[in-house]
């Protein structure tokens, strides 16, 4: 049997997984880093709904982190407010962020890249300040309290059978809905993309006017992408909040939204496996930079650093670059754009799952048609020539 | 494959067409029933690309009425005028360029069949694809074929909709001359499988050849229609649009 390229693809996507499942124990059950862990998911599935949004339909969004707290905030209300159980609350959060996502969908269709742009970012930094300054019904700038899920005790045990380590600390069982929340949610938009709708989402990115010229439903195309992207980030919201417990306004800053975007642009916002990997990616990096662990003798050699701000902690052996390390990010990010502009991560992805064994074949014939083409023409407009083939062929691509 | 075949039906009624101070259309009326090759001629800003527009919906016309089959179209979107079996190339090729050639392909496939197995839609595309010569292309990304092998593109994704009526926009414009026997090839076989066709070109040559009527519009108005050896002839498109007769060999 012939050796393809996507049997790698699916040994790194077994690897991913099973990485997924068993991160815990990896990291030891230690709380902060199985915290990082449910973060960085949390992240990638913000931002590869996001690269639904702008990087297939073409809808460059900045609102993504208002429906995400949208949908967090609707939850925390209609469970404090019409006494809902918490996982009801979630299912009316996530119905309440589609119903907004559908009014501004349709609100944005008729714009266009960077009127779009600037429509989101001010919905988005109107929807933060209303409440951040509404502190009756939404706390205001303390944040609102969202009351942690209540787990069966018979699926607790369930879980504990499989899970020897779920009760070893709080963030194990978080992690756990979070990783599940991950790879439903991307299947789901990865089924999506592969449908009918999928190819609808791109057509109308390139060109609205060639997509309705052959059918497609502009309208619903556009506002389908919007609605859909907007209940994934409130579904994933309201899911990470009830484990971590508040949510406050500053979390819908347009500097969090920028994060999300850097991500996927860095992972490659035209794919969904490219834009989540590059959160993942990116959200480790940026913990792991806050303190390089170094041997002490080469951070003797780096002393000075501790006159641009850069902290060298000799006792600990780390080299502390907490503030320094969103300006190599910042780097990268311009990097990604000014030479990969399919991202880091995508590109990768994509040469592996290339079908390649058939495109040969049909090449070979391409290439005889060609000649019998050429050896008709030049026999009809110019025999004498017929030894010089190369004025006649056409470059294929 | 068209289950309303000799039933096509298109009448453009008075239509006018205001661009701000600029009239493009001045009461253009035009019948076309059952399958017939329309070629649709006449001078740059003669108003073929906006006769197009308001046919396929992109533009709404000033006053008059299209009906289409029987139905008024004119009011509807060009979505829905695309799905009623009118289909279209543009003046400048519009292939999906950050898709591939079978995704290309597959959009409009979609459109008419929401639910037919990807197999069976693959295996049409690849019939039609290879048609036209660019089968070998099928995992290309659209924007990475040369200029005229998108506009094969087009015309294969075109052929997807299963269109009655198909409009085609220059068709000829800046394409090799092997490649031009193809599309040649297309618009016989198009015509063939009893679809109405109108063709817009200014490759006198070929329009001539493959017509089996003409309409010649300047400024907004129909001067002649009728068989091509007729309007040939017809001293008012001497006159207004082909000029002195040591003009006549243009591009």
């Amino acid at each position: 049997m012939k050796f393809r390229r996507i049997y790698i693809l699916w040994g790194l996507t077994g690897i991913f997984l099973l990485g997924l499942a068993l991160y815990p124990p990896l990291v030891g059950l230690q709380p902060y880093w199985i915290l990082v862990g449910m973060t960085a998911l949390f992240y990638a599935i913000l931002a590869s709904s996001w690269s639904l949004l702008a990087g297939y339909t073409g809808q460059f969004s900045f609102a993504h982190m208002a429906f995400m707290g949208l949908g967090t905030y609707a939850a925390g209300i209609l469970i404090r407010d019409v006494g809902l159980k918490p996982w009801q609350a979630t299912i009316g959060g996530i119905l309440i962020t589609g119903l907004v996502g559908l009014v501004i969908g349709y609100l944005c269709l008729r714009m266009r890249a960077v009127y779009l742009a600037l429509f989101t970012i001010a919905f988005a930094e109107i929807f933060r300040l209303v409440v951040k300054a509404e502190v009756k019904f939404t706390g205001g700038p303390n944040g609102l309290e969202i009351p942690p899920y209540t787990i069966p005790d018979a699926l607790q045990a369930v879980f504990r059978f499989f899970i020897p380590y779920w009760d070893a600390n709080p963030y194990v069982p978080a992690y756990y809905f979070m990783a599940v929340l991950f790879f439903v949610s991307l299947l789901f938009m990865f089924m999506l993309v592969r449908s009918r709708f999928g190819i609808f989402f791109r057509a109308v990115r390139e060109d609205e006017e060639a997509a309705a010229a052959l059918g497609v439903h502009v309208v619903n195309t556009r506002v389908l992408a919007f609605v859909v992207s907007s209940m994934i980030a409130g579904f994933a919201g309201i899911v990470f909040h009830h484990f971590i417990g508040l949510i406050v306004p500053d979390q819908m800053q347009i500097g969090r939204m920028s994060l999300i975007i850097a991500m996927a642009v860095i992972g490659g916002s035209q794919n969904l496996i490219g834009a989540a990997l590059g959160a993942i990616f990116i959200h480790f990096s940026l913990e792991w930079l806050q303190s390089i662990p170094l041997p002490v003798a080469v951070l003797q050699q780096l002393l000075f650093l501790e006159d641009i701000g850069f902290s060298v902690d000799l006792n600990a052996g780390v080299l502390r670059t907490n503030a320094w390390r969103m300006v190599g990010f910042g780097l990268l990010l311009m990097l990604t754009l000014r030479f990969w502009q399919n991202g880091l991560i995508s590109p990768v992805l994509d040469w592996l799952a290339r079908r390649e064994a058939a495109e040969t074949v049909a090449q070979r014939f391409q290439a005889e048609r060609d000649m019998d083409a050429i050896d008709d023409v030049q026999a009809i407009t110019n025999p004498a020539e017929a030894g010089n083939p190369s004025s006649s062929s056409e470059p294929a691509s | 494959m068209s289950q309303r075949n000799g039933t096509i039906r298109l009448e453009v009624r008075n239509v006018i067409k205001n661009f701000g101070g600029l009239q493009a259309l001045k009461g253009v009326t035009l019948n076309i029933e059952g399958p017939q090759l329309v070629g649709l001629i006449g001078p740059n800003g003669a108003g073929k690309t906006t006769l197009t527009n308001i046919i396929t919906g992109l533009l709404k016309p000033s006053q008059g009425q299209v009906w289409f089959n029987g139905k008024r179209i004119d009011t509807l979107r060009p979505y829905h005028i695309a799905r009623l079996g009118i289909g279209r190339t543009f003046q400048v090729t519009r292939a999906f360029r950050r898709m591939t050639v079978l995704e290309n392909m597959l959009a409009p496939g979609l459109v008419k069949h929401p639910y037919m197995s990807r197999k069976e839609l693959e295996k049409r595309a690849y019939e039609i694809m290879e048609f036209l010569t660019i089968d070998h292309l099928r995992h290309e990304m659209g924007g990475n074929l040369s200029g005229g092998q998108q506009k094969l593109l087009e015309l294969a994704r075109l052929l997807m909709l299963e269109p009655d009526l198909i409009i085609l926009d220059e068709p000829f414009a800046g394409v090799h001359p092997k490649l031009q026997r193809t599309i040649y090839d297309y618009i016989q076989r198009v015509r063939e499988q009893g679809k109405a066709i109108i063709l817009i070109s200014h490759d006198m040559e070929s329009i001539f050849t493959l017509s089996e009527r003409l309409v010649v519009l300047n400024f907004g108005e129909i001067i002649a229609d009728g068989p091509p050896e007729e309007v040939k002839n017809d001293p008012a498109v001497i006159e207004a649009y082909l000029g002195k007769e040591e003009e006549d060999e243009f591009i």
